[in-house]
Order: C-alpha cells, then sequence, then structure tokens
C-alpha cells in the first residue's frame, strides 16, 4: 500500500472511531441522566431493558425512529425540517480537533489520536460550536408557536452573552501557553504540577459557568424551561428530530467537558506517570471527560433554576469584568514575567 | 479543484446575498446572510488563512447575526411585505433595497481603495496557520495600532451613544406619561 492511501485508511478509520465513540458515549450518557437522577431521588430508574437497564438508549432510539414525526399545520416546513440538523452537527464537528489520546501505535502505525490537529483548534472549536444556537432559533422560530419562538428568544440572548466570558476564559490559558492547538496546549501540561488549574483557576470557574449556559443545562437551561415554556423551543418536536436536538446537547456537553480536560486538567496526561502508555493516557482522557459528565448531571439534578433576569445580570455584570480582569492580570504578568522575576530574587536575597 | 471551488462559493456567496435583500421575511434574510458569510469563510481557507475563515464564523456567524435574530424575534418582525404596499410597489422597493446594497457596497469599496493608497497594504503569507495569525497580529498591533484603537473607540462610542438616546427616550416615556 502507497503511503498516501494508508493515511487516507488510518483517517478514515479514526473519523469512524472517533465519531461512533462520541455518539456512543452520548447515548450512554443519556442512559447516566436517568440512572444518576433516579440515584438522587432514591428510585431505581430504568432497569427493564437489558441486565441493570444497560440497554435503554439502545430501546430510546428504537422509538424514536418508529415514532410519527409531526410538523405543526402553520410551521415553516423546511426550516422546522432544518433545524434539528443545525443543532446537532456542530457539536458533532467540533468533535474533529479534539485530542483524545497521545500517538497511538497500532500494527506498526504511529498516529496522532485525534482526527485533525489545527493549528487553530480552539477558534475552531469556538466557532463552530457557537452556530450551535442557529438551531434553537431557527427551530423555534420556524415551529410557529409562542413557547418554541419565547425559548429561542432565550436561547440566543443567552448563548451570546456567555460566548464572551467563555471565550476570554479561554484566551486567559491561551495566553500562558501560547498555543491555540489543543494537543499543543496538553503537551505543556505533563505533570501534575503544570496542569493549567494550577495557573488559572478563575478562568476555569468562568469557563465551567458558560458551558453550562452555552449547553443550555441546568440551571441555565431557560430555552427549554418546563414550568414556564411547556418544553421550550422543541415544543413542537417529535421522534428523530427531537431526538438529534437531545444529542445535539449531549454531544456540545462532551465537547465542553473534553475543551476542560484539555485545557486545564492535562488532558491526555495521566498524573504520576509522564511516560505512560498510550492506551492508558487514552483512558485518563475518558476518565476525567466522565468526572466532568457527571458534574453536569450532579448539578442538573441538584440545583433550582436561575430566573432569567439574575442569568443576564451573572453574564454581563460580574462574569464578564471578572473575565476581563483575569486576561488583563494575565497579560500582566506574562508581559513583566522578568521584572517580576529579578524583584522577587531581589527580595529573597535581601531577606537572607 | 480549488479553482472551481471558488467559482461556485462565489456564485454562492451572491445568491445568498440576493436571497438577503430578496427574501420577505426578515429572519430568512438573516439566514441567507449567514449562507454568504459561509461561503465568503469557505473561500478564505481555500485561499489559505484559516485564522481568518474561522474569525468570520465566529464574529459574524457566531455572534453578530445571533444578535441580529434576537431583534428579529424580539420585535417580532413579520412579513415585509405591509412595508413594500404602503412604498407604492413591491418592485419599487425591492429596486430601492438592491440600489441601497450596491452603493453601500461600492461606499466600502471606495474606502478600502482610499485607506489601501494611505497605507500599504500587509502582507501576509497565507497557508500557514498560527504564522499567519502571529503576522496579522504583529501588523495589528505593531504599525495600525493607532487606527486599530481608533476603530474600537469608534465603537465605543457608539455603544455609548445608542444607551443615552435610549435611557433619554425612556425618561421622556415616563414624563409624557404623567402628563
Amino acid at each position: 500500500m502507497s503511503p498516501e492511501l494508508l493515511e487516507i485508511v488510518v483517517w478514515i478509520v479514526k473519523v469512524h472511531v472517533i465519531f461512533l465513540g462520541m455518539v456512543g458515549v452520548a447515548a450512554i450518557t443519556t442512559l447516566a441522566e436517568r440512572k444518576v437522577s433516579a440515584w438522587m431521588q432514591y428510585r431505581h430508574g430504568p432497569n427493564r431493558v437489558g441486565p441493570q437497564g444497560l440497554l435503554q438508549p439502545l430501546a430510546d432510539g428504537v422509538k424514536f425512529i418508529f415514532k410519527e414525526s409531526l410538523v405543526p399545520d402553520g410551521a415553516n416546513k423546511w426550516m422546522f425540517r432544518f433545524a434539528p440538523a443545525l443543532a446537532a452537527a456542530p457539536a458533532m464537528l467540533t468533535v474533529a480537533v479534539i485530542p483524545f489520546g497521545p500517538d497511538v501505535t497500532l500494527f506498526g502505525i504511529t498516529t496522532p489520536f485525534s482526527i485533525v490537529d489545527l493549528d487553530i483548534g480552539l477558534m475552531y472549536i469556538l466557532a463552530i460550536g457557537g452556530l450551535s444556537v442557529y438551531g434553537v432559533i431557527v427551530g423555534g422560530w420556524a415551529s410557529n408557536s409562542k413557547y418554541s419562538l419565547l425559548g429561542g428568544l432565550r436561547a440566543s440572548a443567552q448563548m451570546v452573552s456567555y460566548e464572551l466570558s467563555m471565550i476570554l476564559a479561554i484566551l486567559s490559558v491561551v495566553a500562558i501557553s501560547g498555543s491555540l492547538d489543543l494537543r499543543e496546549v496538553v503537551m505543556q501540561q505533563k505533570t501534575l504540577g503544570e496542569w493549567n488549574i494550577l495557573y488559572q483557576p478563575l478562568a476555569f470557574l468562568l469557563f465551567l459557568i458558560a458551558a453550562f449556559a452555552e449547553t443550555n443545562r441546568h440551571p441555565f437551561d431557560f430555552a427549554e424551561c418546563e414550568p414556564e415554556l411547556v418544553s421550550g423551543f422543541h415544543t413542537e418536536y417529535s421522534a428523530m428530530r427531537f431526538a438529534l436536538f437531545a444529542l445535539g446537547e449531549y454531544c456540545a456537553m462532551i465537547v465542553m467537558s473534553s475543551v476542560a480536560v484539555a485545557l486545564w486538567f492535562g488532558g491526555f496526561s495521566v498524573p504520576f506517570l509522564p511516560e505512560a502508555h498510550w492506551a492508558l493516557g487514552i483512558v485518563a482522557f475518558c476518565a476525567k471527560v466522565s468526572c466532568f459528565l457527571f458534574l453536569f448531571l450532579w448539578v442538573r439534578w441538584t440545583l433550582p433554576r436561575f430566573r432569567f433576569d439574575q442569568l443576564m445580570n451573572l453574564g454581563w455584570k460580574v462574569m464578564l469584568p471578572i473575565a476581563l480582569v483575569n486576561l488583563f492580570i494575565t497579560g500582566a504578568v506574562i508581559s513583566f514575567a522578568p521584572q517580576l522575576k529579578s524583584l522577587w530574587n531581589g527580595l529573597v536575597n535581601g531577606a537572607s | 479543484m480549488a479553482e472551481i471551488l471558488f467559482y461556485v462559493l462565489s456564485a454562492a456567496a451572491l445568491l445568498f446575498g440576493l436571497g438577503v435583500v430578496l427574501a420577505k421575511s426578515p429572519m430568512m434574510s438573516v439566514l441567507s446572510l449567514l449562507g454568504s458569510f459561509f461561503c465568503l469563510a469557505v473561500i478564505y481557507l481555500l485561499a489559505g488563512f484559516q485564522f481568518l475563515a474561522a474569525a468570520q464564523i465566529l464574529v459574524y456567524a457566531g455572534a453578530i447575526l445571533v444578535l441580529f435574530l434576537f431583534v428579529i424575534m424580539l420585535l417580532n418582525l413579520g412579513e415585509l411585505g405591509a412595508i413594500a404596499e404602503r412604498s407604492n410597489s413591491f418592485l419599487d422597493s425591492t429596486a430601492a433595497r438592491i440600489g441601497a446594497v450596491i452603493a453601500v457596497g461600492m461606499g466600502v469599496v471606495g474606502l478600502a481603495a482610499a485607506s489601501r493608497a494611505a497605507f500599504q497594504p500587509v502582507r501576509v503569507e497565507p497557508g500557514k496557520g498560527l504564522d499567519g495569525l502571529e503576522a496579522i497580529a504583529t501588523e495589528l498591533f505593531g504599525r495600525y495600532s493607532l487606527a486599530f484603537e481608533a476603530a474600537s473607540i469608534l465603537l465605543l462610542a457608539t455603544m455609548v451613544a445608542v444607551i443615552a438616546l435610549a435611557k433619554r427616550q425612556r425618561r421622556g416615556l415616563k414624563n409624557g406619561g404623567r402628563a
């Protein structure tokens, strides 16, 4: 086999492994959501399909496929059909640049375990990931129902507000690592002491809050918000189209968790084992992402929902100023690092 | 291959642009604009400017158009037919809209030409990813830092002015309501 052909084959295999893996994890997360909620509410949760209810996502999938897919009479037919794809596609596209593991060696072929390593990987995630709001907005508008419209309206306001804080928080990490390439950022955090969470804890907190808002999860799920809006932008959706919205949300959760792990928690590096085997690296990455996914579920079934004006106040009057100050301080420390160091040395020498 | 793609994308961008001015519902106008921005971003990619493409989508598609959509949905603008009827005929208003777009376009081109004459164009090596980004950053914050800062101050001034106007209007309304 010629090298070019081999490269294409490896690439196709990687795309399938990573993409199917993510859809599989998204399906498992839906089960985990129900199991965790049951555990927190002292119930059993789904336990009839398969051992301990493990095949529930499969049964749900079959149900979604065979349900009738309604299109409301007054809806904009084409946009109504287009919106679910618009909601699910961006989250699935962003997975392409996430470094799930170090260089993998299988059958004598060595290749990095990510679909593609872009120089501007983080920009790509922010740009494409930001588009998922269109699915919500277009879906809410095309349904021609007041609840859906209000849901879409809320989603658009919320996403614009929190995207700013999120970008500023990520920029603080980019400033100290000097790269927009996720793999490059991960490679700089080989040992526990180099994890960015130690240097940018505030940025991480801001990112985490913004990630909850960006993925429309509790306590910021105003686009759905059952007590006020029936179920918000997807009130009129049923069957597979509804499932695509859900899939988009869970994929976005996975991507956000992966970005948090890669930027702040050392990505695929294994604590205390800097030269670990690549398989261990992938396991470490998956374990770290699982912790974050659990956090998403934990928060959803623990915290009450905000009020919408509180959400806006938090986004614009608290998080944005903090993120700006954090970025400013980070920039100042980087710019004046040599001076600060000599000042510190002078103080230490003067004291001794 | 790249050449064919370029022509296809340019044609698509122009068609979407026509959609922006011809669409009856403002929602479809904005979605056409989104399509047009996307075609432009892919053209940037073809030229090797990864960063510019990502910035185009991030800023225009991700933020500004969402804001447009927000305003359209908040005001619940219906079809533009009613406005078109008021101004004689649909054809007239369409012509006016196309005219306005052409005028703005000419203005932008004129401005670009003028600034090109005033400053020397930035030379950025395409296709180098972050190296290109570094070059853009060096130019933007080096030679053009004054123009860059001036633009940001202009935006800030506009924002303050809009807030001031909105506040005054609200206060006026309150007083008017009492009287």
